[in-house]
């Protein structure tokens, strides 16, 4: 379970998220839709503390992963990101081979085991649905794969070091439509075993593979509510405007 | 009045004149020195050491001597200049702190090398009692390249885009796991090029080696870092300046010449093959 309480968060002066409050249940997706600049990443990277990165930035409130405040001074954030995974919006793999890329996670968590270490990439690319088409190539550069494969690579690199929660920053958007499908059947697939956050700006995607939405806007979270009902009878009228304004 | 058109051709071919007679001039150099030293480059002018009061002989102390100089100062210079480097771009972040190293170190690449030569006999030589010796010159070159290190590693490990970074520390790297396993071994052809680009610098310099390792006539080879050698450069100087026959060694001179500046050249084509063939190989992912 996520939990953001009373979240403020600040870069420099600039207010970018605004009094939050959310609860994501375990083995769900969540959807974050809303205009670009909204603050929707934003939020995201709280749970995994890649907001850290930035200098100068401020997090008021608390956010909790299973009753746990992530903001705690006793928290390794290498220890963190183990356990919140993070998909990005650009598909970067390293330039390794495909193997190494999804074996990094372990070697840097100081996995040395030669055999645990090629059954977890077997089972994460599996995972990631990409297992058929590189299993005679895991020596090749992952450079060779095509964007789509690229980003489910990333996937299953972040699946191996078996985190319990993905966060996905617009994941599909950089992609064709059969790799975008490709994609959210795996998110589907992926529901039982992980609690996913996923940020998107296609409205129909939104409504495919996720169980709640929030929509934001200017900093805020409007409305959170289930996906059907969010898209179907929405409780406020600014999301409203804003799901028709974009299927229109 | 001349028109406009007319005077943009003046201007063009005065450009273009100009920059022939750079040309002109290097290759006038060049084949100056191949013309008068290419005859005496042999195999045992590249394998003995010099004879008859240095008008004969060959200049292979000299060879040896710049050569232990190279691996010695890129000793000295490459771990400190890839570390501060790392530092500054990796670590510090923009602060004051950073920017005064950076003005520093920029500086520091504009001191005339004679003046390295001065403070490494002070220090090295003389204050730390090393003598004159391969690890004084090494030293007081290696300071000298050391600017030039550290601002080829930082444009090498800038070039590298920060997606690499944030994915690799968002699957639970820590920094130096990060610069270690990712960041370093994609920057290292540039940081390469770096170091090549040093050593070219490095077998050039005659002034630091001046007072802090080079020997005027030293057929025996070194055998210790606390040895002087003969290097190329300041063997240059001393056959061109202040042999016994200057007419009989001219042609000595003129064949040292073309050895150093072999290794000069060889060196910055290496670099710039580097670049290009790592430069492509980086872009296309
Ligand atoms: N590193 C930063 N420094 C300063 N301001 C930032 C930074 N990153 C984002 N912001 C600002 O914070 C606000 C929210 O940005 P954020 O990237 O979270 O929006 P978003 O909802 O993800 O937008 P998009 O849909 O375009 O990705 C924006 O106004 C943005 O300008
Ligand atoms: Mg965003």
């Amino acid at each position: 379970m996520i939990e953001a309480k009373n979240v403020n968060f600040y870069y420099g002066d600039f207010h970018a998220l605004k009094d939050i409050n959310m609860t994501m249940e375990t083995n769900t997706v969540t959807a974050f839709i809303g205009p670009s600049g909204c603050g929707k990443s934003t939020f995201l990277r709280l749970f995994n503390r890649m907001n850290d990165l930035i200098p100068g930035t401020r997090l008021e409130g608390q956010c909790l992963i299973d009753g746990e405040d992530i903001y705690a001074k006793s928290l390794r954030v290498d220890d963190l990101r183990k356990r919140v995974g993070m998909v990005f919006q650009k598909p970067n793999p390293f330039p390794k081979s495909i193997f190494e890329n999804v074996a990094y996670g372990l070697r840097v968590n100081g996995v040395k085991d030669r055999a645990f270490i090629a059954q977890r990439v077997e089972e994460s690319l599996r995972g990631a649905a990409l297992w058929d088409e590189v299993k005679d190539k895991l020596k090749k550069s992952a450079f060779e794969l095509s964007g789509g494969q690229q980003q489910r690579l990333c996937i299953a690199r972040a699946l191996a070091v078996s985190p319990s929660i993905l966060l996905m920053d617009e994941p599909a958007s950089a992609l064709d439509p059969i790799s975008t499908s490709k994609v959210e059947e795996l998110i589907h697939s992926l529901k039982k075993d992980y609690t996913i956050v996923i940020v998107t700006h296609n409205m129909q995607q939104a409504a495919r593979v996720s169980d709640k939405t929030g929509f934001f806007m200017l900093g805020e979270l409007v409305e959170y509510n289930d996906t059907k009902k969010m898209f179907l009878n929405p409780d406020k009228v600014q999301t409203q405007n804003y799901i028709t304004g974009r299927f229109g | 009045m001349m028109s406009k058109k007319t005077s943009q051709n003046i201007a063009f071919w005065v450009f273009r004149i100009l920059g022939l007679v750079v040309v002109a001039i290097l290759f006038w150099i060049l084949g100056f020195i191949i013309y008068h030293g290419a005859g005496v480059i042999n195999w045992k002018f590249l394998t003995t050491a010099p004879t008859d009061g240095m008008t004969g002989g060959g200049i292979f102390p000299a060879i040896v001597g710049t050569f232990c100089l190279i691996v010695g100062s890129m000793v000295v210079a490459f771990p400190l200049g890839v570390m501060s480097a790392i530092y500054t771009t990796e670590y510090a972040g923009n602060g004051k702190l950073v920017r005064f190293i950076r003005i520093m170190t920029n500086n520091l690449g504009s001191i005339p090398s004679i003046i390295f030569g001065l403070f490494g006999m002070a220090l090295f030589v003389n204050a730390l009692g090393f003598g004159d010796s391969i690890i004084a010159g090494s030293f007081t070159l290696g300071l000298l390249v050391l600017p030039l290190v550290i601002r080829t590693t930082e444009e090498a490990l800038k070039a590298i885009p920060d997606s690499f970074r944030t994915g690799s520390l968002a699957l639970g790297a820590t920094k130096l796991q990060t610069i270690r396993r990712v960041i370093l071994p994609m920057a290292f052809p540039n940081i390469t090029t770096g170091l090549i680009l040093s050593i070219g610098r490095v077998s050039g310099e005659t002034a630091p080696i001046l007072f802090t390792v080079a020997a005027y006539f030293l057929p025996k080879l070194p055998t210790s870092i606390y040895d002087q050698v003969m290097a190329l450069p300041y063997h240059l100087y001393v056959i061109a300046t202040s042999g016994t026959d200057l007419e009989a060694t001219r042609p000595i001179a003129y064949g040292t010449a073309l050895v150093l500046i072999i290794i000069v050249l060889l060196m910055n084509l290496l670099a710039s093959f580097l670049r290009r063939h790592f430069g492509k190989k980086v872009k296309t992912n």
